[in-house]
């Protein structure tokens, strides 16, 4: 066990280990992602980036590993620790909308402010604002099953949004998509994260999704294949740390040039 | 044979599918070698109407075995997927399911008639010979063919019951549509009235010149023509009611700015509407004709005990098989509401205030069905 963390990142990993179904996911992941950054994770299918997401995003426990969330541990939470770390901090986006069908599509996006106990008006206003900025305005009292895949999954983006997280986590969000509703439903994601100044963590087989992200990571197999790439951000050498003392798991050590 | 081997894989709440189907089908088979047994007793006598009197019996199971086959895919997507990929289409997948059924109500069925050729063999009291048909010889063929009759019931309900299209994985179901046609309201509205009107015109002040021709069974006593139709329309557009009063109570719970809580019970409770209706009116409207009777019949006697518990079980069952299909085909949305963090107190807080609008909602069908039974019977 090391000390804490550089409390300069928001979320900061080490060593993580990781099975699902039987096979290793995750060999020994190290990352660390700085407040206000887009980064990318993209690899080939079953390469572990939705497990990696998952243990980051406090849904799955993971087997081995520390995970940081500002300074404060997310590996030891209990379950209902982790949900109020979702509730409150995180946003989701999955590769399928999972929009609640009964509820209409201002009611989905709302329901996470609801949840988190913020007031009826309150919460239906900024779902309505988000609504508008994804251009979906038109659908706000239509149900999902009335409307088409790129618009649930825009609807998606906005519940995501809506609470304004601290960290978005978005795996493969365009997966169910046509590439340039892909292309746009990330590009809306990039931005918004840009101009919230939120954090986000990008899954995606596309080998490039990317010129939207401030970094990629590769993970081939459950491992970080290779240092990471800077794209357009801004920059500042900094090395992330994970690799001391943790050769025991055959961690990777992520090199970001930043 | 391969249903059977298909039971190995099977957890206890499919093994509590498969016993009480078998305690149904048992139930009603008894029914059924009780009539025979009297029937060997004494052959010329009222035979018919005893055999008929079996039908409600038979009703029963086949309700049951209807709603329970109807959950089997949604709660096995995984086994479906399998039987799919292996090249069961869905008439295959439906008969696998009817044959199923059909074994466990034969199994019911068997213990019924093992313990009927039991009591035959002299165990029988005084009280129970007249049942069984002590004394007389058994033609062989008679109880077969009267216990072919629970597994055939049983498995051709469960075969009608089993949606053809969710029967095969990857079809996400279309959520049921919330809205209800003016006519499907209208006419349960009207034959309520209509209903009511006759019913209330059979009880009119001077109405005992018409006589009460109608003698009910159970020492029920006897009603008048009028009244009894007009109750039979009331209840049954009642029933009909039960499911645009269920989305009607969801929107009325919905109103004036709702919490989490109540939006997600209010709106689950208008989109599940029609599945939950019709179990649901069957058991109430069970129920009401339950109450009623206890309350102006004599102390009923051992077969009719068994017939209400045998139609009360299997409605509730119903009901239950019913309530845990919406559940598990709404795992998915379960799990997304969890993702975003939905603690499982909201989420059980949800169903707790939508089983008490839908009990609201039932109270007043089940209400209005039991009084006017009870007028009838007064």
């Amino acid at each position: 066990m090391s000390a804490a963390p550089p409390d300069n990142d928001v979320l900061w990993a080490r060593g993580i280990v990781k099975s699902q179904h039987g096979t290793p996911a995750l060999r020994g992941v190290s990352l660390a992602v700085r407040e206000g950054e887009v980064l990318a994770v993209t690899g080939p299918r079953g390469s572990g980036k939705s497990t990696l997401l998952g243990c980051l995003s406090a849904q799955l426990p993971v087997d081995e590993g520390e995970i940081w969330f500002h300074s404060s541990p997310v590996h030891t939470l209990g379950r209902l620790g982790r949900e109020k770390l979702r509730r409150e901090r995180f946003g989701w986006v999955g590769s399928e909308p999972h929009l609640v069908p009964e509820l209409t599509a201002r009611e989905n996006t709302a329901l996470p402010l609801l949840l988190a106990g913020t007031g009826h008006r309150a919460a239906y206003t900024a779902a309505s604002e988000w609504l508008e900025r994804l251009d979906v305005a038109d659908c706000a009292a239509r149900r999902p099953a009335e409307l088409t895949q790129a618009q649930r999954q825009r609807i998606a983006v906005a519940r995501a949004l809506a609470p304004l997280p601290r960290v978005v986590f978005a795996d493969d969000p365009g997966a169910p998509l046509h590439r340039e509703e892909r292309e746009q439903v990330l590009r809306i994601l990039a931005s918004a994260a840009r101009s919230h100044n939120l954090t986000m963590l990008l899954a995606t087989h596309d080998p490039e999704p990317a010129g939207q992200a401030d970094r990629t990571l590769t993970l081939i197999d459950g491992r970080i294949a290779g240092p990471a790439s800077s794209t357009a951000g801004p920059a500042a050498g900094t090395t992330i740390a994970g690799a001391t003392g943790s050769t025991a798991t055959g961690s990777t050590a992520v090199t970001a040039a930043r | 044979m391969f249903p059977l081997r298909l039971v190995r894989g099977y957890r206890a709440l499919d093994l509590v599918r498969w016993l009480l189907t078998a305690a149904a089908a048992a139930t009603a088979a008894a029914f059924l070698l009780r009539s025979l047994g009297r029937a060997l007793g004494e052959p010329s006598a009222t035979s018919v109407p005893r055999l008929l009197w079996c039908l409600p019996a038979l009703a029963a199971v086949g309700w049951l075995s209807a709603a329970a086959a109807r959950a089997v895919p949604v709660q096995h997507p995984e086994r479906i997927a399998g039987l799919a990929a292996a090249g069961y289409g869905p008439v295959r997948i439906r008969l696998l399911i009817a044959v199923e059924t059909a074994l466990a109500a034969a199994l019911g069925s068997v213990l019924a008639l093992l313990l009927f050729l039991v009591l035959r063999n002299d165990i029988a009291g005084p009280g129970l010979a007249a049942d069984v048909g002590l004394g007389s010889s058994l033609p062989a063929a008679a109880p077969v063919t009267l216990l072919v009759l629970v597994p055939l019931v049983a498995g051709c309900a469960a075969a009608a019951a089993v949606p053809l299209t969710d029967a095969l994985p990857g079809r996400t179901a279309v959520p049921h549509s919330t809205g209800f046609h003016p006519v499907r309201i209208a006419v349960p509205t009207g034959l309520t009235v209509v209903g009511m009107a006759l019913e209330l015109y059979g009880l009119r002040p001077g109405a005992e010149q018409d006589g009460r021709p109608v003698e009910l069974p159970a020492h029920l006593g006897s009603v008048g023509t009028a009244a009894l139709t007009g109750w039979a329309f009331t209840a049954l557009g009642l029933a009909l009611l039960t499911a645009p009063l269920l989305a009607l109570a969801g929107r009325l719970l919905a109103l004036r700015r709702p919490g989490p809580v109540r939006l997600l019970a209010a709106r689950s409770l208008t989109a599940e509407a029609r599945p939950l209706a019709g179990p649901l009116a069957v058991l109430v409207l069970g129920l009401a004709v339950l109450l009623a009777a206890l309350a102006y019949g004599d102390e009923p006697d051992l077969p009719v005990r068994a017939a209400v518990l045998l139609v009360t079980g299997c409605a509730v069952g119903a009901v239950v098989a019913r309530a845990l299909e919406i559940r598990a085909a709404r795992r998915e949305v379960t799990a997304s509401l969890v993702r975003l963090g939905a603690e499982p107190a909201t989420l059980r807080a949800a169903v707790a205030v939508r089983a008490a609008a839908a009990a609201g909602a039932l109270l007043i069908t089940g209400g209005l069905t039991a009084l006017f039974a009870a007028a009838c019977l007064v």
